[in-house]
């Protein structure tokens, strides 16, 4: 029961959030963005964090999914019961295809970063070239489509609750069957898990098709709850850059690390949001400071807190037992 | 026809200025650095700067060029100093990230302090003649300037003892070590030198257009891309990639639009990675 006992607490927490805002339609969109950008760090940390995978292009799996499931429905008519699970499965087979090119290719991290990024920027490209179906810098409006549900603040709230409560699922079951030992593995060293008998492919394209579709499907709801698609929706910075501060902010290959570093993230960005351009500046300073002084993460070092306060508890009752053993002949 | 085969040349040319210096860093210190676009915005915006109070046009290209190498040695002294207690992938990722984060920083100042910012000089300069084609004599020096440059790095690396000394470590960090080379002092030396090159392009980008401070981002991509297409460790390949893909950019821009030139050119660097990972234009070795 211990085990469950932090996503427990966690989907109570953020259950009662729209109790807690009281109706108020800013913070209402503030909260339903974190948890868009928690379920984004989930799997971020599956690809990055538990098999190695610098994917540089997060936007571009979230926008193709959010792309794709609009554009279908405008221009073919088609239900987002259709679309965006078609959106998903592009998400998940370019994630699956990126993750297996590289093992193919022997890609180390910065290639495969080169890649993926070449990619980001290729999605941008298309995105303003196919202007007939896009319409181009300017985008898309959303509404409208058959998704009525993620027009209202609440239930779109919920929805994204459960997508992120899926995701943790998801990687809850990934981490604790046979494959999160394969994770695990290689993430410490590749070539001793494979000689060691373990299918470092299978499990990297694993890990990389089950976060891309994790990407896609948020990528795809949020593209109708937010009214409007467009490339700078979607763009690296507003993505990929926040991902990847909220998972160090974390804790790298923890489970709630990427709901813990979504919030602080959420939070630093409110506090500079009045500084304008400058919270570029601000990114790149937290990029930099964390990866060079706190690359555990918040998670580590609350797990360290935690411990120390039940060594004391323990502590306390220790004279107690020694006087009660005492006591027994 | 032809005009645009010397566009192609003049782009290639500034976009190997770029790329050369990224080689240069990646091959000597290991560190693939995401913020070199910004060294070029850097050098351009302190040459902008210079130019305002009053200072003669050349010193003031000048002094951007020093401003853009005095940063990289501040970078390289300071930044990447964690990045190189490490080795191998473990750099490489830091490496990346550290300079990525610095780009943001740069980015984000700049545009904030700059917003409304370009560099320019207005040169009063007639067209000339060459080959039969009309050329803006603004773009024929600034060729000119990224070739001398080009002349100097070869020369010097061809010439001297601490080129020599430069290319050995490239080939092999250890070895070189062996032989009593400092790797650490000369990596400083080498990033000074990739972040002027840097500067010299950016300056020179206002000698035939203007310079944004937004444009630092497109600088560093278009710089890597041109590096990967040419062989991340290949100085001659990486200047021949540059001119190629200037020119195939050039050519696509016109006639299929700006677009559809972007994606060529990514696509060019996926296919090169993909394919051919020492470069395009590597010797079989």
């Amino acid at each position: 029961m211990r085990k469950y006992a932090d996503i427990a607490a966690v989907t109570l927490v953020l259950a009662l959030v729209p109790a807690a805002a009281g109706g108020s339609p800013y913070y209402m969109r503030l909260a339903t963005l974190a948890l868009v950008y928690m379920a984004w760090t989930v799997a971020f940390n599956l690809i990055f964090g538990h098999t190695k995978q610098l994917f540089l292009c997060l936007n571009a799996l979230a926008g193709t999914a959010g792309y794709l499931a609009v554009v279908l429905a405008i221009q073919l008519k088609l239900s987002p019961w259709v679309t965006v699970p078609l959106g998903v499965a592009a998400a998940a087979g370019l994630g699956a295809l990126f993750s297996y090119v590289s093992v193919l290719r022997g890609l180390g991290v910065i290639f495969l970063g080169i890649v993926t990024l070449s990619f980001s920027l290729i999605f941008h490209n298309l995105v303003l070239g196919l202007r007939q179906f896009t319409n181009g810098e300017t985008g898309l409006v959303s509404r409208g489509l058959g998704f009525s549900l993620l027009e209202q603040p609440v239930p779109s709230y919920y929805i994204f609750l459960a997508v992120l409560l899926a995701a943790l699922g998801t990687y809850h079951l990934l981490m604790s069957s046979k494959s999160g030992m394969a994770f695990r593995a290689l993430s410490d060293d590749e070539l001793t898990a494979e000689l060691s008998g373990i299918d470092v492919t299978r499990y990297k394209v694993l890990a990389a098709a089950v976060a891309s579709a994790i990407l896609g499907l948020n990528g795809a709801l949020y593209a109708f709850y937010n009214g409007i698609v467009s490339p700078s929706v979607f763009s690296f910075v507003g993505i990929d850059i926040p991902v990847l501060i909220a998972l160090l902010l974390g804790g790298m290959r923890t489970r709630l690390g990427p709901v813990l570093g979504a919030v602080a993230f959420a939070l630093i960005e409110e506090l500079v949001r009045p500084w304008g351009q400058l919270n570029v500046l601000v990114y790149g300073l937290l990029l930099i400071v964390l990866f060079t002084t706190f690359r555990e993460g918040m998670v580590p070092v609350i797990e360290k807190l935690w411990r120390r306060l039940d060594l004391r508890q323990a502590a306390r009752l220790r004279p107690e037992q020694a006087e009660a053993q005492r006591r027994t002949p | 026809m032809t005009a645009l085969l010397f566009d192609g040349v003049v782009q290639g040319l500034q976009l190997s200025l770029l790329a050369v210096g990224i080689t240069l860093i990646y091959g000597l210190g290991g560190v693939l650095n995401l913020a070199h676009g910004q060294f070029a915005i850097v050098g351009g915006v302190a040459a902008a700067l210079l130019l305002q109070l009053g200072i003669n046009p050349v010193l003031a290209a000048l002094g951007g060029v020093g401003a853009a190498g005095v940063l990289g040695l501040v970078v390289d002294r300071t930044l990447l100093l964690p990045a190189y207690r490490y080795r191998g992938e473990e750099r490489l990722l830091l490496g990346l990230i550290l300079t990525l984060g610095f780009s943001f920083l740069i980015d984000g100042y700049l545009n904030w302090r700059f917003p409304e910012f370009s560099l320019s000089f207005q040169l009063r300069v007639p067209m000339v003649e060459l080959a039969g084609i009309p050329m803006r004599t603004a773009s024929l020096a600034a060729s000119l300037i990224a070739v001398a440059v080009f002349a100097v790095l070869f020369a010097f690396l061809k010439l001297t003892l601490l080129g020599k000394s430069i290319r050995s470590i490239i080939e092999n960090e250890v070895g070189a070590e062996l032989c009593g080379i400092n790797p650490s002092r000369t990596r400083t030396l080498i990033v000074f030198l990739a972040a002027m090159m840097a500067g010299v392009a950016g300056v020179t980008q206002g000698l035939f257009s203007s310079l944004g401070t937004e444009m630092g981002p497109e600088f560093t991509i278009l710089g890597l891309l041109v590096a990967v297409v040419g062989g991340v460790r290949s100085i001659n390949g990486t200047l021949a990639a540059g001119i190629l893909l200037g020119i195939v950019n050039v050519f696509a821009s016109h006639y299929v639009g700006a677009y559809v030139a972007y994606i060529i050119l990514l696509s060019f660097a996926m296919a090169t990675i993909l394919v051919r990972p020492a470069g395009l234009l590597a010797r079989f070795t």
